[in-house]
């Protein structure tokens, strides 16, 4: 089953053309990859989907219902949770509160919010930071809070910007393991950008290359890194033809 | 009808006149916060201050008012590279609720100041070039030369900050600062030096306002909240940051506060009935206020704004 | 009923603030007791109204993070409407309270929704510009007593509970009180409900609150509205207490920043913040303007003084003195 449609959708900021006609799919119980070099549009991409950005053309149709004209908030109602790129904490709230605010989208008690926000804490092996504030906790933990509290909302789809930026070799797999365990275990389905490929490889069913705003491939993952297209995108022309020399040679 | 014709004239000269002076008060706002995004609340204050200049200093130096402009410049900017570096290079480094507590006490504290040293009651300059002479510029259209000189004083101010600010090295980097901070801090424009530079130049501006204005407008201590809320509005007009947005804008805003009595003219004109008492002369100002959330609300980036 | 419990549940705030607040509380409730001069009791009736003007303040200004200057605006509507009423209709104040607090409510949705399209300093200078238009507006309506304002009328046998008319200012000083623990109450309550979380993370981060689901504009107009009860309900006392009002010592801008600057003083977004902050300005203020304000020569001293402890508040702990008690809790960890 489609979860997520998205067809032909262009996005411009003034003369910069940020998406151009992208279209794809995502299913109920797939790991999508979506990958392109810094500036191919991968964050404008999410911002069109999650309802962020008002489409210049193009339709998004979720779980069966077209979210195109849907503010951001309403999106995220109807089960489309994401993490953001740039993620900065600050503020009032404790840990545990801050996961609270996720789990509240779908219930009004405290109780119960408080609830699921442990249960999610638990299950992603934050649940003894519950109590401090966001501000002390170190990068890699934040990012997990912001997991979490995105996962409190009980998505049935989760866009991932860049989930990866930052961590080091050993953070990077456990988080791997950790979005595995997201999919697998509770059923969500996940559509992650990356411009370092090791983790979206690893990850993905699927995956789908931007570069400048457009899709210039997809494809199982094997088989997407051989593509000389990508390859390009990702190196560079003069990085081709010297690879094309040498096999020449 | 012939009422209604000249008080028609009579507003549109007025606004012109006052919108002039209301751009030179809020020319110094927009160049401060088109630097640094800190809105002033002591603003009118500033303006206080230069008015009292001239007042003090035209008796004790034997001088005609209109030549102590340049004093009331220089007390201004002086003022100004004052509260820069005793007060609000602190409360750029807090949250933007500081900054607004910050320049309020500093208003708190100027205005009372000046109750102090000055006590209450109003004073006003009656002794010069400008002050008591009027031409007639049409039939019932009476002009108090005072007004007219302190506009052209004002554009003539006014073309000369804008100079500053687009023709001359330090005035471009001051562009630069406010466009991109980041950016000019790599080209090697110290941002602190630019941010004092901005505030000398802002309380420059309004501190010759304020010696203009106090030809023909009473100063008490008082006197500034009116004209912050004046200049809030027209840098929200014209677009916070804008020189060009803060001139069109004041003079908007002068013929938007001559609008009432035009308004009243009508009704007397029209002699309705129904309508009687619903004359606005004392909306004067509700109507400036009003204007500025109607802009904000509709068009929050201003008439020429780039800043938002 | 989740809210009454809600309410009343302090189990997430330290030991030691609550002990403070429970001594505080046992001060409070046996301070007309003890030897005080008038200019003391009315001092602490200041304080009480403040501490709830600055709660509401607090409710979209600390936990939401949205400055507003334009508070006095519903100190006004909440005091008129107490006001006319009950000269024009002989309304107890009773029941003019919550109709004037139904109106500033009602004004507060009306305005809100333009205003909470503006953010920062604009949505700030904003709020400043709607509360100056009603109060010029309430200075020219005959209907409201103009400029010159009303007066309440005295009833003649006191004390008299339906119209909230005393001869001693205890009586006004306990109805005040018990307000305040209403409000404090009310205010537990609502940092415990959807609400109240979502409004804080709004504040965190409005782009992270939409992802979460939460509609940030209603959200925000829906605390203005709860903030703004809370400033009409003590404006309405105010109309009794002082039996006359103006729309200047009402609506005007000096008023509104006051409010807003108990809550910064103590700590905004911090459930007693507002009161901490109440108690340091009211008294320095009030005592400030005897000690200097009365001398010959002095006028302005006072206030100039004030001006400048502002100042150096601003630049100095702009976190409150609860955060510098936060401050120095988490060294000490
Ligand atoms: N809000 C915006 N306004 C104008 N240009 C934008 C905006 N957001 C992104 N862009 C531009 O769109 C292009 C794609 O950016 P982005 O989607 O962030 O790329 P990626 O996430 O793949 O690195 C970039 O050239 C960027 O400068
Ligand atoms: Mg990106």
């Amino acid at each position: 089953m489609t979860l997520l449609q998205v067809n032909n959708v262009t996005k411009r900021f003034g003369g910069l053309v940020a998406n151009h006609e992208v279209s794809f799919q995502v299913g109920q119980d797939e790991v999508v990859g979506l990958i392109g070099p810094n500036g191919a549009g991968k964050t404008t991409l999410f911002n069109c989907i999650a309802g962020f950005h008002q489409l210049t053309s193009g339709s998004v149709i979720f779980d069966g219902e077209d979210i195109t004209a849907l503010s951001d908030f309403q999106v995220a109602r109807l089960g489309l949770a994401r993490t953001f790129q740039i993620f900065q904490a600050s503020g009032d709230l404790k840990v545990v509160e801050n996961v609270m605010v996720g789990s509240f989208m779908r219930t009004s008690s405290r109780g119960a919010a408080r609830q699921v926000a442990l249960e999610v804490m638990e299950f992603l092996g934050i649940a003894d930071t519950a109590g401090e504030m966001m501000t002390e906790l170190p990068v890699a933990a934040q990012k997990r809070v912001a997991l979490a509290t995105a996962l409190a909302s009980d998505p049935k789809l989760l866009l991932l910007d860049e989930v990866g930026a930052g961590l080091n070799h050993s953070e990077i797999d456990g988080l791997i393991e950790l979005l595995q365990r997201i999919h697998g275990e509770r059923g969500v389905a996940l559509l992650l950008t990356e411009h370092v490929l090791e983790m979206v490889m690893k990850l993905s069913h699927r995956v789908i290359v931007l570069e400048s705003g457009r899709k210039i491939a997809e494809g199982e993952p094997a088989a997407v890194v051989k593509d000389p297209e990508v390859v390009r995108a990702y190196l560079g022309d003069h990085y081709v033809k010297r690879q094309k020399e040498n096999g020449d040679a | 009808m012939e009422e209604l014709g000249i008080q028609i004239l009579k507003s549109a000269v007025s606004g012109l006149i006052m919108g002039l002076v209301f751009a030179l008060v809020a020319l110094g706002l927009t160049v401060i916060f088109g630097v640094m995004d800190i809105v002033n609340f002591a603003h009118g204050e500033f303006l206080m201050v230069g008015m009292y200049t001239t007042l003090l200093t035209s008796p004790l130096l034997g001088v005609d008012p209109v030549l102590t402009l340049p004093l009331a410049g220089l007390v201004g900017a002086v003022l100004g590279v004052m509260c820069y570096f005793g007060l609000i290079r602190f409360l750029l480094r807090g949250p933007m609720i500081a900054q607004l507590f910050g320049t309020f006490g500093l208003m708190i504290f100027l205005r009372n100041l000046a109750l102090l040293f000055m006590g209450s009651e109003p004073r006003i300059i009656h002794e010069g070039w400008l002050v008591g002479k009027s031409i007639l510029v049409g039939p019932g259209v009476v002009l108090e030369s005072t007004k007219v000189a302190a506009a052209a004083l004002s554009l003539i101010s006014f073309a000369v900050v804008w100079w500053f600010i687009n023709r001359t090295r330090v005035g471009k980097a001051i562009t630069a600062t406010s466009l991109d901070a980041e950016g000019a801090r790599y080209m090697g424009i110290s941002t602190e030096y630019m941010n004092a530079l901005a505030w000398a130049v802002g309380g420059a501006s309004v501190g010759v306002a304020g010696g203009l204005l106090v030809n023909f407008w009473p100063v008490e201590p008082g006197v500034g909240l009116l004209f912050t809320m004046i200049a809030f509005a027209t840098v929200a007009l014209g677009g916070f940051g804008s020189v060009r947005g803060a001139l069109v804008a004041g003079i908007l805003i002068g013929f938007i506060v001559n609008l009432p009595p035009v308004w009243d003219a009508i009704l007397r004109s029209i002699d309705a009935a129904g309508l009687r008492g619903m004359e606005i002369h004392s909306f004067k100002y509700t109507m400036v206020y009003a204007v500025y959330f109607l802009i904000m609300v509709l068009r929050p980036q201003g008439l020429f704004g780039w800043k938002q | 009923m989740e809210a009454v419990k809600n309410a009343f549940d302090f189990g997430d705030m330290p030991r030691s603030e609550l002990w403070l607040a429970a001594l505080a509380l046992a001060f409070l409730l046996w301070f007309p007791a003890m030897p005080h001069s008038s200019f003391g009791m009315a001092t602490m009736i200041q304080f009480l109204m403040f501490s709830l003007y600055g709660m509401g303040w607090n409710l979209i200004g600390g936990y939401g993070g949205q400055v507003d200057l334009g508070k006095a605006q519903y100190v006004g509507i909440g005091a008129y409407t107490t006001a006319v009423m009950m000269i024009r209709w002989d309304v107890p104040f009773w029941f003019s309270m919550p109709v004037g607090m139904a109106l500033a409510v009602g004004w507060s949705f009306i305005i809100g929704y333009p205003l909470f399209r503006l953010k920062g300093h604009y949505f700030a200078i904003a709020t400043i510009a709607t509360s100056l238009v009603l109060k010029d507006l309430f200075e020219v309506w005959n209907f409201v007593g103009g400029a010159r304002g009303l007066e309440i009328p005295m009833k003649g046998d006191m004390p008299n509970w339906l119209y909230l008319q005393f001869r001693e200012d205890y009586y006004y000083y306990y109805v005040i009180l018990g307000m305040l623990l209403v409000g404090l109450i009310y205010m537990n309550g609502f940092r415990h409900s959807r609400l109240g979380y979502q409004l804080r993370a709004i504040k965190d981060n409005e782009h992270v609150a939409r992802s979460l689901g939460i509609d940030v504009h209603w959200s925000k107009i829906k605390a203005y509205a709860m903030a703004t009860a809370y400033v009409a309900m003590v404006g309405s006392f105010h109309a009794c207490y002082n039996f006359n009002i103006e729309p200047e010592d009402t609506m005007s801008l000096d008023l509104s920043v006051l409010i807003a600057m108990m809550a910064m003083l103590g700590g905004a977004g911090s459930m007693w913040g507002p009161i901490i902050g109440a108690a340091i300005l009211v008294p320095m203020k009030n005592y400030l303007g005897s000690w200097l304000g009365g001398q010959a020569g002095f006028a302005g001293m006072d206030l100039a003084m004030y001006g400048l402890i502002i100042m150096i508040i601003a630049a100095a702990q702009p976190r409150g003195v609860y955060g510098i008690v936060e401050a120095m809790r988490a060294r000490r960890r």
